[in-house]
């Protein structure tokens, strides 16, 4: 037989198993555990919780925890179950997050790339804007827009989602500048592919990792950001099943039931923690450049 | 040098015309004070109505309005609150020093405890005193502000009982009398130190990250090899230009608590402006919301502006872009 190309070489070599591919990733496992929990329980809330988080029982009232059989986390000033309004908690902090998060990507991304692609005067403009959000603190911008909207959970999300958007921009556009003047982008336009085109078929996907990573660590600043709106009493009505919101209810109660705050605060922190860890994790994996120092 | 500082006091001030432009476009546009402040008996009078937007300047077109707005603005004169029913601008002058004795105790411990932190985390590297200091930060940067304000409320005020869990005792304006500083310092403890935290994490990771890349530089490294101290080494030489981007992520941090971190100020009854801002847009006191994020956004502009110039002082590189 004739000698094999190192081509063929490599074709025979068995592709790496899908075991063997996770097996490298040194996958995060502490946190990815942590978050399908917190995803499972947002799912299932209905069938795993104890009792209705809504329900007063006025007859079981501060309850604290591990005390009674029924609540094992404790009631709350008007009977209601904690570990069921936490459990309730997680579906209410994804359907809050989760839409706001993916509006400030689509924004982010689209003011990014075209900012990135089209310089001059429209990047200038568009940059000047994206400074504006950034530079002042998240809770003002959504104070200003809440004024303006007045409360609600729609106007909440729509806060976040108009004070996270810039992050996306200012990224994306970083990226979009160091590939705009690469060859294959040049070639394209010599080859008379549209803008729009171009933008979508030849910068997106090279911005694309930089999205998931910039994404995974957004996550947990979200998760804050909603916690402390609905804290401020500016979302969701007291009474809703929300971390936030049980904390602010804890709050009232400080020397009589501890357990109201504590729970919920600590589910954030340990949720947070989690996306945090999965993001460092996701950049490392991704890309190596932006691997931080130390 | 004065050019730099020119382009920069310039961008300011368009910044803030920008944000006055936003905020009284916001306000105006949210909702309508004449109808809002109208007595109940009056709700239906369309003359009371007219009187009292002639009253308020409303029946003006939008540009006077925003011209009369800034006009006064820049003498701090926002009209009365509508809760209060007194100047929004003496309402200003008791809650300002409040926020900056805050902010400023909290800039205090977070520089303090921070940097030394970070730099004895990047000398002693991968030792058990890195890893706990790396376990605060990660700690620190995920718990919610509010959450840890209230534990630690629980904790020091309610079950040891040893510090005040609000207010800020009878301190007043900028300056407290002799026998109220104690007292004083008390009330700040709390509150200074929730402020602190987040800042202290990300204070303490920065100059870790800058002192690991100063120590591997020549300069360092010769100082070593001639034979001088470590602690010469460290503090003097390496120490020193670490700390340039710290200074930086300082002073703009430092605008951010000057804000008023409204979830602190709420949490522990600080009498601030952030927990003025709060109070303004649960009850829609737009004159109260405008005085108070004017305020706010001024401060955190000329923060930064201040930071920039100083940040061009201290690395001329800066300055050249």
């Amino acid at each position: 037989m004739a000698a094999e190309t190192p081509a063929l070489i490599l074709d025979n070599r068995a592709p790496a198993s899908w075991r063997q591919r996770i097996k490298d990733a040194r996958l995060p496992w502490i946190p990815i555990t942590i978050l399908l929990v917190i995803v499972f329980c947002a799912i299932f809330a209905n069938l795993i919780s104890p009792y209705d988080p809504r329900e007063n029982d006025v007859r079981n009232k501060t309850q604290p925890p591990f005390a009674s059989a029924g609540h094992v986390l404790g009631t709350d000033k008007l009977g209601k179950d904690v570990l069921s309004r936490l459990i309730h908690g997680s579906r209410t902090m994804l359907q809050v997050t989760a839409p706001s998060i993916i509006v400030a990507i689509l924004a982010g991304t689209m003011v990014g790339l075209v900012s990135g692609y089209s310089g001059r005067w429209v990047d200038s403009a568009l940059m000047r804007i994206t400074d504006a959000v950034l530079g002042f603190p998240s809770i003002l911008v959504a104070l200003l827009i809440v004024t303006y909207l007045g409360t609600g959970v729609w106007n909440v999300m729509i806060a976040i989602a108009a004070t996270q958007w810039a992050r996306f921009a200012r990224m994306i556009r970083g990226e979009v500048l160091s590939v705009r003047d690469r060859d294959f982008v040049v070639l394209a336009q010599i080859y008379g592919v549209s803008p729009g085109m171009i933008v979508w078929r030849h910068l997106f996907p090279n911005v694309i990792n930089t999205l998931m990573v910039l994404t995974s660590v957004s996550i947990g600043q979200v998760i804050l950001l909603e916690a402390s709106l609905s804290f401020l009493g500016l979302g969701l009505k007291v009474g809703d099943p929300a971390w936030g919101i049980m904390i602010a209810e804890g709050r009232k109660l400080l020397t009589q039931a501890w357990w109201i705050a504590l729970f919920p605060g600590l589910i954030i922190t340990i949720v947070v923690m989690a996306f945090n860890f999965f993001g460092d994790w996701l950049r490392d994996y991704l890309d190596p450049r932006l691997r931080r120092a130390g | 040098m004065t050019g730099y500082i020119g382009r920069r006091l310039i961008e300011g001030i368009i910044t803030l015309i920008a944000l006055s432009f936003v905020v009284f476009g916001s306000v105006h546009l949210a909702g309508d004070p004449a109808r809002f402040l109208l007595p109940i008996s009056a709700e239906h009078d369309e003359t009371v109505y007219e009187e009292q937007k002639a009253r308020l300047g409303l029946d003006k077109p939008f540009i006077v309005q925003y011209w009369n707005f800034l006009r006064r603005a820049v003498i701090l004169d926002f009209g009365n609150s509508f809760t209060e029913r007194r100047p929004v601008q003496e309402i200003l002058k008791e809650r300002i020093p409040a926020t900056v004795h805050l902010a400023v105790a909290g800039m205090i411990l977070a520089v303090g405890i921070g940097v030394p932190l970070g730099i004895i985390s990047a000398v002693k590297r991968d030792t058990l005193l890195d890893r706990i200091c790396k376990a605060f930060a990660i700690f620190g940067m995920a718990v919610p502000q509010f959450w840890i304000a209230i534990m630690l409320i629980i904790l020091f005020a309610g079950y040891w009982g040893w510090l005040p869990a609000y207010g800020r005792g009878d301190t007043q304006g900028w300056i407290p009398e002799w026998s109220q500083i104690p007292n004083m310092f008390r009330h700040l403890m709390l509150p200074a130190s929730v402020l602190a935290l987040a800042i202290i994490a990300a204070i303490m990771r920065l100059a870790r990250s800058a002192m690991l890349e100063v120590l591997d530089t020549d300069y360092v490294k010769f100082a070593q090899v001639k034979g001088m101290g470590d602690r010469v080494v460290i503090w003097k030489h390496a120490a020193r230009n670490a700390l340039i981007p710290v200074i930086t992520f300082g002073g703009i941090s430092l605008a951010g608590l000057l804000n008023g971190s409204v979830v602190v100020e709420v949490v522990f009854a600080w009498p601030g402006v952030g927990l003025m801002l709060l109070d303004g847009v649960l009850s829609n006191n737009y004159p109260q919301v405008l005085g108070a994020i004017m305020v706010s956004g001024a401060a955190y502009i000329l923060t930064a502006l201040v930071v920039d110039i100083l940040y061009g002082y201290a690395d001329p590189r800066v300055r050249l872009n």
